[in-house]
């Protein structure tokens, strides 16, 4: 569960990115963050993420208060949420299998689990017969299944996409929101951030629309409005 | 979950240095040649200080005693010597050594003191020498209090002199270790920022998927260990070899010999160098890789 209480946001440089934002993405939901760029999407991304403070308001995670969050506890909160890029950000010297275990490396998973876990969620982004593959001979959408699987290869509470579909065409774009679908399916809450209009309009899902710092609409339906 | 994953940092350790093999032979060349300095210092140090025990050993004061002491005085006067703080060793020297001393010394013109094998004008005398020249005068005072003693005859300004320079060099080497030691630190922790630069981007990765900072900086240590021990062991080799050929050199020359002084040799101090280069070696990894860290983990 994520809960905004009245947050806002300025930068050093005075201007202000979030202005009184309020809303509340239940467990389980999957919700769409929309609007142009420099509408101020990426900053409240930012703030669920906890790479950026908020300058007043409060944010609540998993029923827990991270506005004054210790810079200690940040990496557990994170291990809470798995996270994807528009730009993938997998590493290129590692392969697909090793990308995704670095994940569970990192929370200090057993080798055993990982053998367990890692190939479990490689087929469920279809990618069982890549393991050995680096991220160079992949194509776009591949790369982005494997930062799929990195995301939520801990069993995330929570997925936040920002712009997962911004650098692929058309038809893989479809493959991953289907794959968002999926994962939002099986329990995970889901946030994507996006200005892919056609899949917003098509996903018919709740649709947070932030324009100049303020949020402007909170329903559900298409990218502009209800279909 | 918890799982004990130093297993996986040092294998990520050794990854990156066999990845980053131009960052890593950067790496150890500079720290070997600092490491090289800082042996080299060191070694001098020592031998500075080994050859100065020598010269202070030799270095000693005469104690002339009074005519008429009994031998019970002679001997307790010895046990007081002894007793004071700095003295090293108490030798004793009859009237008859002291006359075939003088003879000796005169060698064909013994002639010249022909009598004096009947009355011998010569004192007993105590020959001490100190532990620590620095203590030269207060020790000169305490025996002159002792019962029996009539004066002290020494060359006290070669002894403060000597105390003076030994005193000196011992500090420089001292400074310049010091200022040696922090050289490298900025000098490592400079090469590994590089590396970590150039791994900016799984660091950010790390952060991303929930990573804590030290198990972020797991992989850098090791990193730094490995760097610091395999340059250690390097120079170690280096140096050893370089010593030796040294040391062969000088103690060959003439005046050395003449002089009576003699140097560590390699294996005398091979345990403590080894000792040293690692725990410099590891630390100066450990720290650098640290320093160089810092700047990375504040996303």
């Amino acid at each position: 569960m994520i809960e905004f209480r009245n947050v806002s946001k300025s930068y050093t440089s005075g201007q202000e990115a979030v202005h009184d934002a309020s809303f509340i993405i239940n467990k389980g939901e999957f919700a769409f963050l929309v609007g142009s760029s420099g509408s101020g999407k990426s900053t409240l991304i930012k703030l669920i993420l906890k790479e950026e403070e908020p300058t007043s308001g409060n944010i609540i995670i998993n029923g827990k208060d991270i506005t004054f969050l210790k810079a200690s506890r940040v990496p557990y909160l994170r291990r809470s949420m798995g996270i994807v890029f528009q730009d993938f950000r997998l590493l290129p010297d590692k392969t697909v299998y090793e990308n995704v275990a670095f994940a569970m490396h990192v929370v200090r998973a057993t080798p055993k689990h990982i053998r367990r876990q890692v190939p479990l969620v490689l087929s469920q982004v279809g990618l069982a017969d890549k393991a050995k593959v680096y991220p160079n001979e992949l194509s776009g959408g591949e790369q982005q299944r494997v930062a799929l699987a990195r995301a939520i290869v801990n069993n995330p509470s929570m997925l936040i996409a920002d712009e997962p579909t911004g650098n692929l065409d058309p038809n893989t774009a479809w493959d991953i929101m289907g794959l968002l679908n999926d994962i939002n399916l099986r329990g995970t809450t889901v946030v994507v951030a996006t200005h892919a209009k056609d899949i917003v309009d098509k996903m018919n899902k709740r649709v947070i629309r932030i324009d100049q710092g303020n949020i402007v609409r909170d329903e559900k339906g298409g990218y502009d409005g209800e279909i | 979950m918890k799982y004990n994953s130093i297993g996986y940092l040092i294998g990520e350790g050794f990854r990156s240095v066999a990845k980053q093999k131009k960052m890593t032979s950067a790496s150890i060349i500079i720290m070997c040649a600092t490491m090289f300095i800082f042996g080299a210092f060191y070694l001098i140090g020592e031998n500075i200080n080994f050859i100065m025990k020598q010269v202070e050993s030799q270095q000693g004061m005469r104690v002339i005693i009074d005519e008429n002491a009994s031998e019970d005085e002679i001997t307790n006067m010895k046990s007081k010597i002894r007793e004071i703080k700095g003295v090293n060793q108490v030798t004793f020297y009859s009237k008859e050594d002291a006359l075939s001393a003088v003879k000796e010394q005169l060698g064909d013109q013994k002639d010249i003191i022909a009598g004096y094998d009947v009355d011998n004008p010569f004192p007993d005398s105590y020959f001490v020498t100190l532990t620590d020249l620095t203590l030269n005068n207060e020790v000169q005072e305490q025996i002159l209090k002792i019962d029996g003693v009539v004066e002290i005859t020494a060359s006290n300004d070669t002894i403060s002199s000597l105390a003076t320079v030994a005193r000196g060099i011992q500090m420089a080497t001292l400074g310049l270790l010091v200022i040696l030691i922090i050289i490298s630190v900025f000098i490592i922790s400079y090469t590994i920022k590089l590396t970590v630069y150039a791994r900016r981007r799984e660091i950010s990765i790390m952060k991303y998927v929930g990573a804590t900072n030290g198990f972020i900086r797991g992989p850098f240590v090791v990193e730094g260990i490995i760097i610091g021990l395999v340059s250690a062991l390097i120079t170690l080799a280096i140096v050893g070899v370089a010593y030796n050929s040294i040391v062969n050199g000088i103690l060959s020359s003439s005046v050395v010999q003449m002089m009576g002084i003699t140097l560590y040799n390699f294996s005398d101090i091979f345990v403590k160098l080894l000792i040293v280069y690692i725990v410099l070696g590891t630390g100066i990894g450990i720290l650098g890789s640290i320093i160089s860290m810092r700047k990375y983990l504040k996303v």
